[in-house]
Order: structure tokens, then sequence, then C-alpha cells
């Protein structure tokens, strides 16, 4: 018979059908009843599966529906990128940053370049570099944010909206592709600023693209956002309280989820962003647990909801300050680090992406690593799942927002 | 807070195991002195780091509540240690705390800092199988990115790269 | 009584004692040296291969439809190419593709019981089918209890299902089997008392009759004008058959980001588009079903007019309308339950069960309760 219910062997179940027994209720009710012992059975999410958006396996022992643990498997997409990173020039490294966080891979430019420049103190970014690197950051910003609500729009089942979010991100990849000629992995931000002007117009078409979007973000909102059935699949779902997001070292939007009021981008500014807030430009969404608990799914992904629109009021900050100018600061053409170490981490769309680099002087790092958000962040959902229904944990992995690219890099 | 003070706050809280501060020192030509760029570091004895987080964390000057990146380094292939790399951050005040502890390549062994804080798990676990290095303690000690029987340590620098896996070419 | 009404109101009896397969046979000019039994059977599996065939065309223009209605509301065009004008031919295309493709059965499946799962599937959703008059004159079987039939062979689709699941040796399509046994029986409860409540008011299980009950008011004497309960009944109804049906956002069974495709898993090719002919059919099913006891069946200001112009129930011209409109009324409902489907996200099991059994079926004792009571008052205060 064809029958793999289960993969714990068999019991004996004569041993496990007890006699009549009786216990009391907390009422004071006495009951009886005939104990029937089933075994649990292990379900394997993942390598292929939806739900993990990428190649991760959760294993799940569920009772029924009922989760009663879980473990997380990671490592299907682990690409060596550190070790690449100690065996290519510096410049030569850029490429591989977009391949870890593909969804934001000018974030991915920025952590690096940031993280090298960290070493090379003589250097001077050119402030229209500043606010090139910080408009498509956080544009790019904005296309991971549309990712991260279509896809858990599908995880939940609706399936609409991913396409609606996807028509708005398609929008943004055409504008990257023509400030810097490639659609995903883009290297646009180099050591030293960036490696491209905007092209006449681009800067009025980004502000066009603002204005259409602040329109549509109110129509997702209300689509997915509000919808009663999304709230009641996702609200007092995975509740990461306050405490335990810090103790699992959560970032982004999964500890501001929580209720933790931080942004590196605020309370420990880089690019333009110091001057941004002070100019009232933008405000740190924090998850408040207005449709269940802080802390809930819900909660994370409205945090990236408001987020995406944050960025845009950053965007239009920008584009009122940007003026003409150099957009790279003096860069030989081999790059030679100075001697040193250094840890840069920044604001990626999942949290914080840390790069710790290690130079000896030479052309290539001695060590380069990547502290990849999502694979912090993933490391609570083990916590998470029990006690969960199965579609609860597609809704928890989903509220995590991985990546994994980024978690196996 | 910068690093003098908070290894000042963390001596006058009675932490031991501090070995001083790794600054940044501009480079000298008549020394023959590359000098050192980027961010400064606190240099600790792994015998103590456990003690030492918890008064990172505890402390209530410094509050180091998030531990952001526990890794390591090996700097050089004939060197005699590995570095042990943990990056805290406080949400409070909003400072950060880089912490170096040199471990030696003939005892490869450091506790686990899982007990304080828990974020520290699955780093520690891939710190592990990248480096051989044994946390003591650990609750879970299973590899996390490599398969589960790789061979080697892959980002130390006398490794060298497998010529084939299960069969596969991988020149 | 209710019967002699129905005459009574279309001026003949509602079911002229012949139907579609008999009709065929007259119609054929055979000659008589062909035994007797050759020609029933001949007759019968024509009439099927023509039952089969009008059927598979609604459906597959079901498909169509959602492809094109999927497409619309995200803003894409769907299909364009197949066939030429706005894909017409898409879903044959799809139907020779899946006709093509390899026939695959998982090492560890239980053979014989993947094997029977989609016809049993099909063949039920099917069987259900026959229940239905496409008009006045036209039928394929006639039924009395249309509505017993309908409800009884669309539920046995389950099993087909649970078998599927168990067959298939796979832990996710087993899951899909577990959620669609316990989501249809939760739900077949609702289904069934939301139905008493017109049945209630039109008094009768036929469809025919419970369409031309509704004839009155220049054909615009629909069950749910006439009671108030009808409407939360319809509502009812409404979420009932999207939970048997497994469209979204009851689409558990499959759940495409949970199950990956649930029961139909391990499925490809042909035995796939089985499971995926049953969906559409039953959609369809349950829309017309849904037109027949609420919204008039056949009955329409066109058909009143057609009556109003002299027009015999019979004629050729009467019947086509007759099936045009009930078939049209089973589109709304459909493009409804795509509408539905598109736009929203699915909810959960345990929500699933509490929303079947804790408020559907308390709520859906209350409209029959309701309708009774309003019948009832009519035939004091009335007559």
């Amino acid at each position: 018979m064809s029958n793999s219910t289960s993969n714990t062997p068999e019991k004996d179940h004569k041993s496990s059908y007890r006699a009549e027994e009786r216990r009391t209720l907390s009422s004071g009710e006495e009951e009886f009843f005939f104990d029937v012992k089933t075994s649990d059975m292990e379900v394997n999410m993942g390598p292929q599966h939806p739900a993990t958006h990428g190649v991760m396996r959760v294993l799940i022992r569920c009772d029924g529906e009922l989760v009663t643990g879980s473990q997380v498997h990671l490592g299907y997409l682990h690409r060596c990128a550190e070790k690449i990173g100690e065996n290519v020039e510096w410049l030569q490294y850029l490429p591989y940053t977009d391949r870890y966080d593909y969804l934001a891979a000018m974030n991915n430019n920025l952590g690096y370049s940031m993280a090298v420049e960290a070493l090379m103190p003589g250097l001077e970014i050119p402030r229209r570099a500043v606010l090139l690197r910080t408009i498509n950051v956080e544009l790019n910003r904005i296309a991971s944010h549309l990712v991260a609500y279509g896809t858990y729009g599908l995880d939940i089942g609706a399936i609409t909206p991913f396409l609606y979010a996807f028509r708005e991100r398609e929008w943004i990849q055409a504008l990257f592709e023509k400030i810097c000629g490639a659609r995903l992995t883009y290297s646009y931000i180099r050591i030293g600023g960036v490696f491209n002007d905007a092209p006449p117009g681009w800067l009025k078409e980004v502000g066009h693209f603002c204005d259409v979007f602040e329109e549509k973000w109110k129509e997702y909102r209300d689509l997915l956002a509000l919808n009663h059935i999304f709230i009641k699949r996702t609200a007092h779902v995975g509740v990461i309280p306050k405490d335990m997001a810090i103790d699992f070292g959560l970032t982004g939007p999964m500890l501001r989820g929580s209720g933790v009021d931080f942004d590196l981008r605020r309370d420990m500014p880089y690019m333009a962003y110091g001057e941004a807030y002070e100019a009232g430009a933008f405000k740190v969404p924090v998850g408040s647990g207005e449709k269940g608990e802080l802390g809930d799914s819900w909660d994370r992904f409205y945090v990236r909801v408001e987020e995406m629109m944050e960025s845009i009021k950053l965007v239009r900050w920008c584009l009122g300050v940007i003026e003409d100018g150099p957009i790279i600061g003096e860069i030989p053409k081999v790059i030679k680090v100075p001697a040193g170490e250094a840890y840069v981490g920044i604001e990626n769309p999942r949290g914080e992406l840390g790069h710790y680099v290690h130079s000896d002087g030479g052309k290539v790092a001695v060590r380069c690593r990547v502290r990849g958000p999502s694979f912090t962040n993933i490391a609570v959902v083990e916590e998470l799942m029990p006690g969960t229904l199965l579609a609860d944990s597609v809704a928890i992995i989903g509220s995590t927002d991985i990546v994994i690219g980024e978690t196996d890099r | 807070m910068e690093l003098q003070a908070i290894h000042d706050t963390l001596k006058a809280a009675g932490v031991v195991g501090l070995l001083g501060c790794d600054e940044p020192r501009p480079a000298n030509k008549k020394e023959k002195d590359p000098g050192r760029a980027g961010m400064p570091f606190l240099l600790v004895d792994p015998a103590e780091i456990v003690p030492l987080l918890t008064a990172c964390r505890d402390e209530s000057r410094l509050q180091f509540d998030l531990l952001i990146d526990l890794t390591a380094s090996d700097p050089a292939a004939d060197g005699d240690d590995l570095w042990v790399l943990i990056q805290l951050l406080s949400l409070k005040y909003r400072h950060r705390l880089a912490i170096k502890a040199h471990l030696p390549k003939s005892a490869l062994s450091i506790a686990s800092a899982t007990a304080v804080y828990r974020a520290a798990n699955w780093h520690e676990r891939e710190c592990s199988e990248m480096f051989g290095i044994t946390f003591e303690g650990h609750p879970d000690p299973r590899k996390i990115l490599l398969p589960d029987d790789w061979k080697g340590f892959p980002l130390r620098k006398d490794y060298e790269f497998p010529t084939e896996y299960h069969g596969i070419s991988c020149e | 009584m209710i019967q002699e009404q129905a005459d009574a109101v279309l001026g003949h009896p509602v079911h002229p004692d012949s139907n579609v397969f008999v009709r065929i046979l007259e119609w054929l000019p055979l000659p008589e040296i062909i035994p007797g039994w050759v020609v029933t059977f001949g007759g019968v599996m024509l009439g099927m291969s023509i039952f089969l065939a009008v059927m598979s065309v609604l459906v597959m223009f079901c498909v169509w439809l959602e492809r094109k209605v999927s497409g619309h509301i995200q803003c894409r065009t769907g299909p364009m190419y197949a066939g030429g004008w706005h894909g017409w031919a898409q879903s044959l295309a799809d139907g020779v593709k899946l006709l093509l493709k390899e026939d695959m059965i998982p090492k560890d499946a239980d053979r014989t019981l993947f094997w029977i799962a989609p016809a049993i599937v099909l063949g039920s959703i099917f069987g259900a089918m026959v229940a239905f008059p496409l008009s006045y004159d036209w039928w394929f079987g006639r039924m009395d209890l249309g509505v017993f039939a309908i409800l009884a062979l669309s539920s046995t689709t389950t099993i087909g299902v649970v078998m599927a699941g168990w067959a298939s040796a796979s832990k996710w399509s087993l899951y899909g089997a577990m959620r669609e046994a316990a989501q249809v029986v939760a739900y077949e409860i609702p289904l069934g008392l939301s139905l008493l409540a017109p049945l209630f008011v039109l008094g009768t299980f036929s469809l025919t009759e419970a369409s031309a009950m509704q004839s009155g008011w220049f054909g615009m004497k629909w069950a749910i004008f006439t009671n108030p309960f009808l409407l939360p009944a319809f509502l009812i109804y409404v979420v009932a058959a999207l939970a048997e049906t497994k469209r979204a956002p009851f689409d558990l069974p499959e759940a495409e980001s949970e199950l990956v495709a649930g029961f139909m898993t391990e499925y490809s090719g042909i035995r796939w588009s089985f499971f995926f002919f049953e969906e559409y059919a039953a959609m369809l099913l349950m829309s017309v079903l849904g037109a027949f006891f609420w919204f008039g069946g056949f009955e329409s200001p066109l058909t009143g007019a057609l009556r109003a112009s002299g027009m015999e129930d019979t004629s050729l011209v009467f019947s086509l309308v007759c099936f045009g409109t009930v078939l049209f009324k089973g589109f709304v409902g459909i493009f409804l339950m795509m509408w539905l489907r598109w736009t929203l996200p699915r909810v959960r099991i345990d929500q699933v069960m509490t929303m079947g059994y804790k408020y559907l079926t308390p709520l859906a004792l209350f409209c029959v309760l309701g309708a009774a009571s309003w019948e009832a008052l009519q035939h004091l205060i009335f007559s």
C-alpha cells in the first residue's frame, strides 16, 4: 500500500491504546476518554516550495494541520561570496554584492562601497554622488518592498496584488536600466561614488514615478493590507515580542514590526539621510499592534508598506536638493585600499547589511565578511512555528521577507 | 560612545579580559608602518568572552542589546591566530562595539555566546563550519550552509579547494 | 399540486414525454432491420457524446474566460495568440498539450486508486450535469428530484479527490485531500439548507418546474424577489458554493502557496486536466443551480416578451432563448466567482471550519425557517 503519512517508525500500537482513562477538567468535571496516540508527520517544505521564496528547506513536524516543530535547513544557494571576496580585486567584487540580496542590489553595492570607503580616509564623495546614491537606494527599497508586498500576498493566497506590485517594480527597473543599463544586478554604486550620471530627464521621470506611485500605494494598501481576510490571516500570527526580537538580533522591518523604534538611516545616519531627516523628509514607521498584537505578521508587513511611502518622500527630498557636479571621487583605476579593518552596517530593505572588510594594503581583501539581514531574521522562524497551523507557517516565513541569496550568500 | 570610553566603562565595571583597543593609526613611512585605517576594535581575551558580552549587554551605560554579527577571520595563512569578531549595537545609545578576540590556531575553542544573545546561534554555526572553531556549549552544533559531509574549513587561508565532490568534478 | 400549478402557468405539462436522446433517435432515418437494442444503445451513446461535447465546450469556455478575466483584473490581456481572435483557441491548445504530455505516476503511488480517482471526479460532476434541463423542452435525464441528484452527485467528487490525495503517496497531497474532505463535509450542510429556502418558496425539487414557477411578472417573478429571506439564503449559498467548488477564498485543498496544488500535485497531463475540468464544471453547476432557484431559471423579460407574443414554449426559438438565458445567468455567477478569486486572499482551515459550522449553518437554518414562515403567512393572508 502506498502510505507515506509518517516518517517516524511504527510504534507498538497495542501500547499506544490505553485503557479507559479518566481526567479531571479544570471545571471540576470528570472526563473519560480513550487516548488514541497518533504519530506526528514530518513534511518538507522546500527546497522547492513557493512559500520558502527560493531554495530553503523547512522541515516541519505536524500533528494534522497543527505544527509542532520545525527546523530550517539552509545552504542550497551557497555561492561562497565571502571566499570570492578574498580572491578578487576590490572593484571586481562589486558585481558579487549584487547577487546576495538580488532584490536590493543597489543597497548591497552601497554597503560594500561604504565599507571599502571607510578604509580610504582621504576619499571624498561628491554631493551629487551622495544624492544619486540615496535616490537609487530608496527606489530600490521601494522595489524590494513591492516584491515583499506582492509575494506576501501570494503566500496568503491573493494573486492579483502581486502583479500590481510588479507593474510598479517594472517601472523602477526601467528607471535603473536607464541610469545604469541593468535591471537586476546594477553594480551602479561604485567605490567613491556612482559610475554613471543620471541621463537627461531621468530625475524628472523619477519625480513622475513618485507622483503616480503615491496614488497607487493607497490602492495597494486598501487592496491587501487592509483586506479583512488578510488581517484575519496575519494578525496574531507569528508574534515576536520586543525582547525576543532584540534577543534574536533582528533588524530592519522585523525589528520595527515588533515596536522597536530603530532605523540606521535615522539613528546612525549615512549618505544624505541625516540631512534628510533633519529636513523632515521621512519618518520611521514602527509596528503598533493596530490589527492584532504588537509584533505579529501584519505589523511587520505593514511597516514595509509604510516604508515605501517614506522612501517616496525621501526620493522627493533628494530630487529637490540635487545639483550638478561630479559623480565620483578621486579613485585610481586599480584600487589599492590602505591596510585596516572596518565594519559598516547600512539599512537594507531587510535589515542591517553589514560588511566587514580587512585589507592588508593590497589589491584584494584579506577577509570580506557579509552579514546578511535575512540570515539572522530567518533564525527566528524555528521559534515561531510550533503551535501554529500549517497555513500560518507560510504566513510566518513570508512575513520575514527573506531572500535566499542573502541567507546563503 | 567612542571605543575608548566603552573600554573605560567596562574596566570601571570590573570586567576582566580586556586587552586594550585596536585603534586606527596613520601610516608612518619612516618606521615602515603601513598604518591601519578603518574602525577601532576592542581586543579581548577569548577565555572571558561570555562574561564580557554579558557585561556589555547589561551595563546600563552601554546596553548593547543587539548582537549584529559574529564571525571569524584568518588574517594570514602562516599566522598563529584566528580572529573572532563580534559586532554589537546598542539601540538606546546608538553606538556600536566591535570586539576582536585572538584565538590561537592550536586551540580553536571559545565559549558560545548563545546564552547571552540567541542571535549568536546561527552565526556560530556558520563560523564553526567555515573556520573550524568549536563553540563550547553551543546548543545545536550542526553545519548550516555547507553539506553535512563537507571536509575542511573553506574560509581558512590554508584551505585546499577540493577537486571533486561526490564524483562531481570541481575543476 | 405544484406540478399542476406549473402546468397551468405554462399552459402545457412541463415535462414533455421525450428527452433529447429519444428525439435524436426519432429524427434519424434508421432502416428497420437494425435491432431495437442496437438503436437504443447507439442513441444513448450518441446522446451522451452530444451531452459531453456541449458540456466540455462550456467548460473550455469557462477556462478561457477565467484567463481573460484574471488577465484583465491584473492589467494583462490574457491569451491573445492561439486561434487569432483574443486567443479563443487557448483551451483547445492546452487540451492538446495536456493530451500529449507524459502521464506520470509516482513510484510509490497506489496505481489503481491513482487511475480511478480522476474518473470518479469527472464522472460524478458530469453525472450531476445530466440533471440539468437545457430548456422546457430539452433535457437529458428526467429528474423530479433534480436538486437531490445534483447535490448527491456533485459531492461524490470529494471521494475522488480524497482518493487522489491518498493514492499520490505525497504528504502534501494527503493534506489537500484531508482539507477537501473536511471542507466539503462542513459546507454541504449550509449548501443544502440554503437551497431549502427557495425550495419552500417554489415548492418543487425539479429544476424545470422551479423555473416554470418563476415565470410570472413578465418573466421577472424570480424567487429572490418574492421572499425577503431568500437574499440571505442566496449569500449563504454563494459562500457554500465557493467552498464546495474549492474556489478562492476557499481553495484550501489546492492552496498553491502552501500545498502546491494539494491533491493534484502528483498528477500530470490529461489526468490532471480531469481535475481542472471538474473545477470549472462544478462552478458551472453551482452557478446554474443558483440561477434556477433564485434568479428565475429560464425566465427573463425576454421569455416574457416571447410568451406575450404568443410563442409556444416548445418551439425551437423559445428553447434556444431559454438555454441562452440560463447560460447567461450561469456565466454571471461564474464571473462573480472569478472576480472573487482574483481579488481575495485565502482563508485558513480553522476559519473555514468556524464559518461553516458556527455561522453559516445556523444562519441557513434561520433563513429556511424565515422563508417557510413567510410563505405560510402569505397563504394565511391571501387564501
